[in-house]
């Protein structure tokens, strides 16, 4: 906890951090662009659990789903993680608190999610590409996405009601 | 995967509790029905976003000096409304109207802040729904 102070207490205090923390624009508008980020994230990420959970575009293949919005849901993750680290960054030290960790926990979740589904049931693609009802793993790692995608977002807003 | 391994070292380090970020409207944390005048010399502050924070020793009845805090809008509402950081010193007694927070901390809404002149700015967050909102939106 100290050291995790001690850090969080440094970068709080950079001229970089301040200058965003004491702008008059600065901030809200890195915020807009993070909320943008986001959407445009968990929006595309959405789209793919849909089409797994065979609610949408279900006689399109699966892998074609996943190539076609795959760009967007990377442009998305960068401005979401840039945005989401100068957000941090100009608040470090006011953001020691179990809101925050939480929502960083789920956030280590949600990419490890990914992980585990394409170097396992989604090698095998080809076998179920075009089905509508796809294996229970691959509808497991959708709703475990969808799940924790909304239960991040919820936390991010929380944050600022903490007392 | 870097990122996945500061997260997990941040996730699981994060215990305690620490000072409050908050970015709300009025009645998530202050009671209307409570209004309250302070006066006190400017400790400390914190020109921020998404809101700013003044704190002020202020002397009780009994003598005895506390440090309240009182939240005001952020920098962008407050420089609009043509209050700027260097318009205050450490040291400065200020006057701030607000309202107690719910939670019972020595904490305030700062709705209006009188300076040493005698200048008044209206401190609280336009659009916020507190007492004497009419602004449309932040």
């Amino acid at each position: 906890m100290s050291i995790l102070w001690a850090i969080s207490h440094w970068l709080y205090e950079t001229p970089f951090a301040v200058g965003i923390r004491e702008s008059d624009w600065a901030f809200s508008m890195i915020e807009t662009v993070h909320v943008l980020g986001l959407g445009l994230m968990a929006g595309t990420i959405a789209i793919v659990d849909f089409r797994l959970l065979g609610l949408v575009f279900r006689r399109q293949p699966v892998s074609r789903v996943l190539a076609q919005v795959l760009p967007a849901t990377w442009i998305g993750f960068v401005v979401m993680a840039v945005s989401g680290g100068l957000l941090f960054v100009a608040s470090a030290e006011k953001l020691l608190h179990w809101v925050f960790g939480a929502k960083v926990a789920l956030l280590a979740l949600a990419g490890l999610n990914p992980l585990i589904f394409h170097t396992t049931v989604y090698r095998h693609v080809e076998g179920w590409d075009l089905e509508a009802e796809v294996p229970l793993q691959a509808r497991i790692a959708a709703v475990t996405s969808l799940v924790l995608w909304s239960a991040i977002i919820v936390l991010g807003r929380a944050v600022a009601y903490v007392e | 995967m870097k990122m996945t391994s500061i997260a997990l070292t941040l996730a699981i380090a994060l215990t305690g509790a620490a000072p409050a970020l908050a970015h709300h409207s009025f009645a998530a944390q202050y009671d209307a029905n409570k209004p309250v005048r302070l006066v006190g010399k400017l400790s400390k502050l914190e020109w921020t976003n998404p809101h700013s924070y003044f704190y002020l020793e202020v002397t009780g009845k009994d003598g005895k000096v506390t440090t309240w805090g009182c939240e005001g809008a952020n920098p962008g509402a407050l420089s609009r409304r043509g209050f700027k950081k260097g318009d205050l010193k450490l040291g400065d007694v200020l006057t701030v109207d607000g309202y107690l927070a719910k939670s019972g901390a020595r904490l305030i809404d700062a709705r209006r802040i009188t300076l040493t002149g005698g200048r008044t700015i209206f401190g609280g967050s336009a659009g916020d729904g507190g007492p004497g909102d009419t602004a449309a939106g932040g």
